[in-house]
């Protein structure tokens, strides 16, 4: 019997129905229902409705900055983390990383279940009975502590990959450690930034679970107010996720997410 | 060669596998296939916490049951699972009862094939909203039976998605119409004479009678269930005192929830905008129910004029209502949905606006001394309380939508109506069965449950109360019953008659005359409260402040594009000097 001879192109058969069936049609849907009103006539309404309503603009601003902090807060801890455990001569140092990754074995509702117990047990200690009312700090807590090591993973395989020899250079022509840091690690260190940046902003803009359960519902991000009009109005709800489809492709574009190199560290997990 | 094997491999594949599906099932080929279409945990799906088998087995405080030294259970004595129960069970199954507690929908297809002899098979599939539900049909899910609330049944109906219910199911002489036989006059008549309920006309502009399309499963109102240990045990005689404006007290901010769907928390908020004042309606629902109590309004014409208020989507009302659904979101702890139990068992909030069913699931909750996860509760007892200037009256009811298997789905919707089945369900999921039963079999479950205990069964009469006669003559004869009719008193605690289970369940005739029953929105009011839902829900900014943010967003973007290709774009480019020829530069990173 002849054992069968795939060639790349059959390898890629799977994929390509994936690929067709479950982004590149859903996605057609997606502009077909935004650009159609309710009695599938093509209409531009939701469009103009979109673009002149306070409420929707205000929730994508709100997004953005949610993202945003999430995001900054996540990078200021995480730098760090990666540049010691990279540096680090440690001879166990994939154990300290597993302790970041390890939690993303577990369930992720689950963990923001737990967070959410937690928080109750916390706001009910004398002094911070404040916790339970601030829907908005708990929210990007919730948001930080999911997203983490989507930040410290590629940080750490760009360090990781950095020549040790380019330290000993720069020392050797008189760099203090600042300098070296600065001019040599930080520049180096770019493209993990850019992958860990668009990782963890772009959930961070949609995760309505975190929102909801964290901020009591009383939070609402663009995610959820899409979610909220696929209830009622399929129509605006895919007009409202074509733009934020639109938002995160120019945001992805300008991070440089599209060059090959970065986007491989970035999948790394 | 290769292309031709790989291909042939997929397609005995792809036969291959439906041929498994059906394998999987049960029955061959004759067997009829019963989609139903119902909310989640929405039926006995048997095992423990089923009333059968919380009845066979006693339980410790932990919950776990009891056993012998053997380790076999010990068994206990049930009023209503009984021999007879049992007997009836052999009887309707074939088979002799099981312990453990036995699914519902197996026990359904197990009837069905004794009484009609073909073997049947149920897919069931459950959904979490009546949207969902509705996307689902238009979609083009194809279902048998259908099971959603009041103003979602008009709506499908009005849209005329629905197969009607057969005249034959209607006759109390054939044997297996148990809906007919065993369906609350109460219920039945609401549904036959459209009584209270919104009116809607079909395309051809004939009235749609509800009695036509839907037959009822579950009932109930919405309330608040509150702790009556909150405020120094004054939480209740304050509930009183705000009624719907409770919603907007300050002194329970944070400490009550709202509902996370625009259908129940625009009804609140129509409570709330026009308890005290009457603002474009004719009279506010204070003055309303003052009215009625001094016997100047019809009960009829009380209930329509609460309904009207409750259903009013017009511009106006929305401007109103608006304000006042800000205060609500400022003044809640949370919109939830499913939340609101757990933090009201564990003591976090006082307040929890719920639907009846879910009130008595956390008052069960919290009588249990548990929460959820076993952990010992901070709260002992729960209350219910319905707002007394009018609140809402829900049903959920089988449809059958068109090219349903009407014969299948009828005898479905029988096989619930059989008030041991009834019961079953009503137990498990905590709602009120629309079922009264031919022998007020229900009548019997309510006693056992929520009945007073007898004096001799406390010690030396301590706690012992003077039960009180707690009336539901409405349910089992309908409201408008005569004189001949002696009325049906079942002897409860005090407590259970005013705030508890038996109040929440069975709730007393004169809760009923104050309740609305929702109607849908039609396209316009749709989309009107659905922006008023999602201006409530997000945070809107000042006008300056978005264009500010997005001129800052663009400035930030052009910097970025000029930085970025500035170098590669002429126009950015000093202008090559006289003689000079501008050349394609070749990036340097790209050689």
């Amino acid at each position: 019997m002849k054992i069968p001879r795939f060639s790349r192109k059959t390898l890629c058969i799977p994929y390509a129905v994936f690929l067709i069936f479950f982004v590149i049609v859903p996605m057609l849907v997606i502009f077909f229902y935004a650009f159609t009103d309710s009695n599938m006539h093509l209409s531009f309404n939701n469009f103009v409705k979109f673009f002149s309503d306070p409420t929707k603009l205000s929730t994508i601003v709100y997004s953005l900055v949610i993202a945003l902090i999430t995001t900054v807060i996540c990078l200021v801890i995480a730098y760090p983390v990666a540049y010691i455990l990279a540096r680090s001569t440690m001879k166990r140092k994939f154990v300290i990383l597993m302790l970041f990754v390890l939690p993303m074995w577990i369930n992720f509702v689950l963990r923001v279940n737990a967070l959410r117990e937690l928080f109750n047990l916390l706001s009910s200690l004398d002094g911070m009975a404040w916790l339970a009312g601030s829907n908005y700090f708990k929210t990007v807590f919730g948001m930080v502590y999911d997203f983490l090591p989507f930040m410290i993973l590629p940080l750490y395989t760009t360090m990781l990959k950095i020549d040790p020899s380019l330290y000993e250079a720069s020392a050797d022509l008189g760099a203090s450690g600042f300098a070296t840091f600065t001019r040599v690690t930080i520049p180096l260190s770019v493209p993990g930034i850019m992958s860990g940046v668009t990782m963890v902003a772009l959930p961070s803009m949609t995760n309505y679970v975190v929102s909801d359960m964290l901020g009591n519902a009383k939070v609402t991000i663009i995610g959820k107010f899409i979610s909220d009009y696929f209830g009622n109005d399929w129509h605006m709800g895919s007009m409202i996720a074509l733009i934020l489809l639109i938002v995160v492709f120019v945001s992805t574009w300008f991070t440089g997410g599209f060059k090959s190199e970065e986007n491989v560290r970035g999948t790394s997990l | 060669m290769n292309k031709k094997r790989l291909g042939s491999v997929a397609l005995a594949a792809a036969f291959l596998l439906p041929s498994l599906a059906t394998l999987g099932g049960c029955g061959g080929s004759d067997t009829i296939v019963l989609r139903v279409y119902n909310w989640e945990e929405y039926i006995d799906e048997g095992g423990k916490g089923t009333f059968i088998y919380d009845e066979l087995h006693e339980l410790d405080d932990e919950g776990d049951p009891v056993t012998d030294e053997n380790g076999n259970h010990v068994h206990i004595h049930s009023d209503i699972v009984d021999e007879d129960y049992k007997a009836w069970y052999e009887t309707a199954m074939g088979q002799p009862l099981s312990e453990e507690g036995p699914r519902l929908l197996d026990d359904f297809c197990l009837w069905y094939e004794k009484t009609y002899g073909q073997p049947i098979r149920v897919e069931y599939s459950t959904f979490g909203t009546n949207e969902d539900m509705y996307n689902e049909i238009i979609l083009g899910n194809e279902y048998d039976l259908l099971c959603p609330s009041d103003y979602m049944i008009m709506k499908l109906a009005a849209e005329g998605r629905l197969e009607k219910y057969d005249e034959s199911f209607f006759d109390e002489s054939i044997p297996e119409n148990y809906y007919v036989r065993n369906v609350s006059p109460f219920i039945a008549d609401k549904f036959e004479n459209n009584a209270g309920l919104a009116i809607r006309k079909d395309d051809a502009g004939e009235e749609i009678y509800w009695k036509d399309y839907a037959a009822g499963y579950m009932w109930g109102t919405t309330g608040f269930v509150y702790n009556p240990a909150a405020m120094d045990g004054k939480l209740e005689e304050f509930l009183e005192e705000c009624d719907w404006e409770i919603f907007t007290n300050e002194q329970v901010a944070g400490r009550i929830t709202a509902k996370d769907n625009v259908r129940d928390t625009y009804f609140a908020a129509l409570g709330v905008t026009y308890q005290q004042e009457a603002h474009n309606q004719a009279d506010s629902l204070a003055a309303l129910k003052a009215q009625y109590d001094a016997g100047e309004l019809t009960p009829a014409a009380y209930t329509e004029a609460i309904t009207r208020i409750f259903n009013a989507t017009d511009d106006e009302t929305i401007s109103l209502v608006e304000p006042r659904l800000m205060d609500i979101k400022k003044n809640i702890f949370s919109f939830e949905t499913d939340t609101g139990k757990a933090d009201m068992v564990a003591g976090k909030i006082w307040l929890n606006y719920a639907w009846s069913g879910d009130a008595v699931y956390a008052i069960d909750l919290a009588e249990s001394g548990v929460d959820e996860d076993g952990k010992a509760s901070e709260t002992a007892f729960l209350n219910y309380y319905v707002p007394k200037t009018g609140t809402n009256l829900f049903f959920d009811g089988w449809v059958m939508p068109k090219g349903a298997n009407k014969q299948a789905a009828q005898a479905f919707v029988n096989f619930l109506s059989m008030p041991q089945n009834a019961m079953r369900n009503s137990y498990y999921i905590a709602y009120t069965s629309v079922i009264a039963g031919e022998e007020q079999e229900m009548l019997d479950y309510a006693d056992y449950l929520y009945g007073y205990y007898p004096e001799d069964e406390f010690e030396e009469g301590e706690g012992y109360e003077e039960p009180v006669d707690y009336d539901l003559t409405y349910f089992f004869y309908g409201e408008n019953y005569g004189d001949d009719v002696s009325p049906i008193l079942l002897p409860a605690e005090p407590e259970q008659a005013t705030s508890r289970q038996l109040y929440a369940q069975f709730p007393p005739e004169e809760v009923i005359a104050r309740c609305a029953v929702m109607d849908y929105y039609d396209k316009e009011a749709s989309e009107r409260i659905n922006e008023l839902w999602s201006r409530v829900k997000s945070e809107t900014l000042d006008a300056w402040a978005i264009i500010v943010i997005i001129v800052t967003v663009l400035v930030i973007v052009a910097l970025i594009v000029y930085l970025k290709f500035g170098d590669k774009v002429d126009f950015f480019r000093a202008k090559p000097k006289k003689g000079y020829k501008l050349v394609k530069q070749v990036d340097p990173d790209r050689m």
